[in-house]
């Protein structure tokens, strides 16, 4: 086996490439990967050295050897990455010593963060990948990562364009988060899950302040575990790392205890640091190590571990919602996330993810909602189709540890989907039916339980990560099964110690009062080990029940979230500004901002007016008003977006309304608005967008950093014939003048309108625009004069 | 000291944060409320990071040369402000991504609080700034510091950004890229100048009221200030 060389055995890495090479008088910056190509002999005697130290694994110099950086060079990956294992190759010839593929991060951020596709960097790694095993490396190691989306990508691309061994080390701060916020708890379980070989931490501290973080990672994972920290902290003045190499061995041996058994040095390390590295671990032997496997789910900044209660919302799900089918069909993920947002300020641990509706095609929607929500939501996902090419398409660009909702127990359907769910680490609910429909009894679907984690295990999922759904059965058509169910939840959880899921809604079906049935049932489920309900986190009466059961379980340890919750104090959600009696009118209550009060008394204006009467008679009015004391500088943007906001919630109602009545929308116009080539930051375009959509504008959100040709391509798709562009910098200046040319060649060009910090009014004039619009307030003056 | 590490305590200017959005004297008392609390919130949740090196500083053919990292310091921005230089500080702060990512959350969550934040953190990376300044200040207590300027600043060119990046190690150090058009991401990150005397600097950019010249200064006495 290419892996039993650090099975249960301590390993001795290398230290760090550039401090050598500065030691040796080069410049730092620069591009050192065309050492390779430049002075292999320099590098081959630095390998030399290592070895002679007592490394058993040296790290090839191809750690910024990526498509990426590598294009400003000249240079192609292949060319770069034959070289460098080649030089590793040779001094390492005739000993036991490995040779890795040294992959670093790309260089650039990945969606949301920045501008790089998820897509787009596994081809990168690809790109590297197969070039290395091509060249002859022994394994890959990926580091110094910082965002654990990257390091799926690249070790994704590892595994499956490679047989090569894979070790993935991330950089982490002391407070024990990476610069994108990741925990140590949910880059262990994460990677662990997509099939890494061994994990571990590289960089950014020294042994001293790393050494806690290893110990949580050894309780977090069953895998080899990796430490290559710096020689201490660097000091700002002359560049120089603190801790000498006696006192780096030294400080690395408590990690030692903990169960790291992969041990190197990363920046201001030498040689040196390798060979008191050595002399410091001969003769010893790996510690026990103490896993502690819990049921887990996890996004990069939120590690949820599985006890007592979690809550998984339901909401994201077109079943029986006509404003969330409608946002399906019309692509509006702007409204999905609203949904998702919501209910995470509920209080919902989980959030269950459901996007197939008819005319919805569900392998490209499912994704793109995964990217959308992780773009903003912190919760874990549970991603809820039968369709295996959806769930693999949305398990693939999830970031973090998911679930799978659902197989059963029927041959087919675990055969198709529980290898998807073993690929990608997530856990799995398995539904206590089968071809034969839903046993009747308790003991017919604990039979089923069984089938299904049998399976699993023998798929290599580990039990944890197996939940069963013992099913909820409508009680006013079949009385008898709620006790069924609740016994078979006890089964499943006392006898066969899995998580329980139960879809708990469904119970009160047909029934007037609809939340009292819930809430008890709901309440007896848990008694009954319900670990894991799927409920409406906004019923208020649900989550009550839950913050309850917390405190009477003792979850809720001296009851401080019961407390916070019943107090108001720590409430997620700022209630509403209570209203001053029933004399509150509409207008007063868009232009004083109060969401929830305009929503309401849009919904009484409704029964007397009509949808369009509401919008030209008080909705606009109101805006304009409010407008109108934003340019006398008597309001500022915070209020001016208030009240767009509460406009908002009026066109909510406007929207469920007409959605209700299955009519088309009221839209006043449609135009695209953009943030140009080259720029990233777009709360700017944000402001403009949601002051005209509260206008009633339908627009069409491109994004950032877009391309010129996408603009013109939609204009001409959608025959739009309004573009609002949005520039930062003068550096991105350029792209908003070509992108106006671009449209102004159309036979039909559309009218252009420009703003953005760095715009004037007589750049807007040269590059052709035909409008400036020095505010989200004038944009709606000239969509005006252009759409009405 | 706790080079590219996250520090304690700094806060940002409530005022500043209320100039960003437009509303300096006369914002109403419930907008500063609001932005205050936010303020301290923010704070809580995330501190800025900064690192920083001292290069010696070399003059050729008219501009200041970094030694080291090699930047050419063109302009008459630099000239004028690092005239009395024998070395001068890179500096680069940051409130990292995770800034971005609750300013991504509150767009979606409310509009309005969004760009209250967005004024916040602007705010914070600034004080962020002070605060390394200070700690520089304190290694140096024999040297006397210029105003800091940072790229884009009068002319001092954004094309040095890269170059600034790769020789403080920005990626590693703090996780903040410059994208190929000069953008720094995080948003809320700032690089800057500032030159180590060993006379007495003016402050030529934060103004009169903070110069210790100010006293003695010819043309403050004149009515004119030696700003750039």
């Amino acid at each position: 086996m290419r892996s039993d060389f650090f099975k249960d055995k301590i390993v001795i890495l290398d230290g760090a490439m550039g401090t050598v090479l500065q030691q040796k008088g080069l410049p730092p910056g620069g591009q050192p990967e065309l050492l390779n190509l430049t002075d292999p002999a320099l590098l081959e005697s630095i390998y030399r050295e290592y070895m002679a130290a007592g490394s058993q694994v040296i790290y090839a110099n191809t750690f910024g050897a990526n498509g990426l950086k590598l294009g400003r060079t000249g240079h192609g990956v292949e060319e770069i990455i034959t070289a460098a294992i080649g030089i590793a190759r040779r001094a390492a010839a005739g000993t036991e010593v490995r040779v890795a593929l040294d992959v670093g991060p790309l260089g650039e951020l990945l969606e949301p963060m920045g501008s790089l596709p998820f897509e787009r960097a596994y081809e990168l790694f690809r790109e590297m990948a197969v070039a290395g095993e091509k060249a002859g490396a022994d394994l890959a190691v990926i580091e110094t990562m910082t965002d654990l989306y990257e390091a799926k990508a690249a070790l994704l691309a590892v595994k499956e364009n490679t047989d090569l061994p894979v070790f993935v080390t991330m950089s982490f701060e002391e407070r024990g988060r990476t610069f994108t916020g990741c925990t140590v708890a949910s880059m262990a379980r994460t990677l662990e899950g997509l099939g890494a070989d061994a994990i571990g931490l590289n960089c950014s501290l020294g042994p001293d302040l790393l050494a806690p973080l290893l110990k949580e990672l050894c309780e977090n994972t069953r895998l080899p575990v990796i430490a290559k920290p710096n020689a201490g902290l660097p000091d700002p003045v002359d560049g120089h790392y603190d801790m000498g190499p006696e006192a780096f061995a030294q400080a690395l041996m408590p990690c030692l205890d903990a169960g790291v058994t992969i041990f190197g040095g990363c920046c201001g390390t030498s040689p040196d640091y390798i060979r008191c590295l050595k002399a410091a671990l001969a003769g010893k032997s790996p510690a026990p190590r103490r896993y502690d496997a819990a049921g887990f789910l996890c996004t990069p900044v939120t590690p949820l571990r599985l006890e007592g209660v979690r809550v998984i919302g339901e909401r994201v799900n077109p079943t029986g919602k006509k404003r969330f089918q409608q946002a399906l069909l019309e692509n509006d993920l702007d409204y999905i996330l609203d949904v998702a947002i919501q209910q995470e300020d509920a209080g919902a641990d989980i959030l269950d993810v459901n996007v197939g509706y008819p005319g919805v095609d569900e392998v490209d929607m499912l994704p793109r909602v995964v990217k959308k929500l992780q773009s903003a939501v912190s919760l874990p996902l549970q991603l809820d189709s039968t369709n295996p090419d959806a769930l693999e398409a949305g398990l693939r660009v999830y970031n973090g540890k998911a679930a799978v909702n659902s197989v059963n127990g029927e041959a087919a359907v675990l055969e198709r989907i529980l290898p998807i769910v073993k690929k990608y680490g997530a856990s799995v609910v398995g539904l206590a039916l089968d071809k034969g429909g839903i046993p009747q009894t308790a003991e017919g679907r604990v039979a089923i339980a069984r089938r299904i984690l049998d399976a699993a295990l023998s798929c290599g999922i580990p039990k944890e990560d197996v939940w069963i759904d013992c099913l909820t059965l409508t009680v006013s058509a079949q009385q008898e099964q709620a006790m069924e169910t609740l016994k078979a939840v006890r089964t499943v959880r006392r006898e066969l110690g899995l998580q329980t899921v139960l879809g708990v809604s469904n119970i009160s079906f047909g029934l007037p009062n609809r939340p009292l049935i819930t809430q008890n049932f709901l309440i007896q489920a848990m008694a009954a080990g319900l670990t894991l309900p799927i409920i409406n986190p906004n019923q208020r009466e649900m989550m009550d029940a839950v913050a309850a059961f917390r405190v009477l379980s003792g979850e809720d340890v001296q009851c401080q979230a019961y407390v916070a919750r019943f107090t108001g104090e720590a409430a997620p959600v700022k209630a509403a500004a209570p209203s001053a009696a029933g004399d509150m009118t509409l207008d007063d209550a868009i232009i004083k901002g109060l969401k929830a009060d305009a929503g309401r008394l849009a919904k009484q204006a409704l029964e007397t007016e009509s949808e369009l009467t509401l919008v030209e008679q008080h909705l606009i009015p109101a805006l304009d008003q409010v407008g109108e004391a934003y340019e006398k500088g008597k309001m500022f943007l915070p209020q001016l977006l208030s009240a767009a906001q509460a406009a908002q919630s009026v066109f909510e109602v406007i929207r469920a309304a007409i959605a209700e009545k299955g009519g088309a929308p009221v839209k006043k116009g449609r135009l695209i608005i953009a943030t140009v080539q080259g720029d990233i930051h777009d709360i700017g375009k944000n402001i403009v967008k949601t002051v005209l959509e509260n206008y009633g504008y339908e627009v069409l959100d491109l994004g950032r950093d877009v391309a010129p040709e996408t603009i013109v391509e939609t204009a001409v798709k959608e025959n739009i014939r309004l573009v609002g562009l949005s520039a930062l910098m003068t550096t991105t200046l350029p792209a908003m003048e070509e992108t106006i040319r671009q449209l102004r060649e159309l036979p039909e060009p559309p009218v252009t309108f420009v703003g953005g910090a760095v715009v004037t009014p007589e750049y807007a004039e040269k590059m052709g625009a035909d409008y400036y619009a020095k505010d989200a307030r004038q944009s709606v003056e000239i969509a005006r004069k252009v759409l009405e | 000291m706790r080079n590219g590490q996250e520090v304690n305590g700094v806060k940002p200017d409530i005022d500043e944060a209320l100039r960003y959005l437009g509303a300096g004297n006369g914002a109403p008392e419930t907008l500063r409320r609001e932005i205050s609390a936010m303020a301290d919130r923010l704070a809580g949740q995330l501190q800025p990071r900064w690192t920083y090196q001292v290069f010696d500083l070399r003059r050729e053919d008219g501009a200041f040369r970094l030694c080291g990292p090699d930047i050419v310091l063109a302009g008459r921005t630099a000239e004028r402000m690092l005239a009395q230089c024998g070395q001068a500080v890179l500096l680069a702060c940051t409130l990292g991504v995770r800034f971005d990512a609750l300013l991504r959350a509150e767009q979606v969550r409310d509009m309005a609080r969004a760009v209250m934040l967005d004024a916040c953190g602007s705010a914070l990376v600034e004080s962020g700034c002070n605060a390394a300044e200070g700690e520089i200040r304190a290694r140096f207590p024999d040297r006397y510091l210029t105003d800091r300027f940072s790229p884009g600043y009068g002319d001092l060119p954004l094309t040095l950004q890269p170059s600034i990046c790769a020789a403080l190690d920005m990626p590693r150090r703090l996780g903040v890229h410059v994208t190929g058009s000069l953008l720094m991401n995080p948003a809320k990150s700032v690089t800057a100048v500032i030159g180590l005397s060993d006379r007495p600097q003016r402050a030529r950019i934060r103004g009169c009221a903070y110069c210790s010249m100010r006293e003695t200064c010819t043309l403050r006495k004149g009515g004119k200030s030696c700003a750039l």
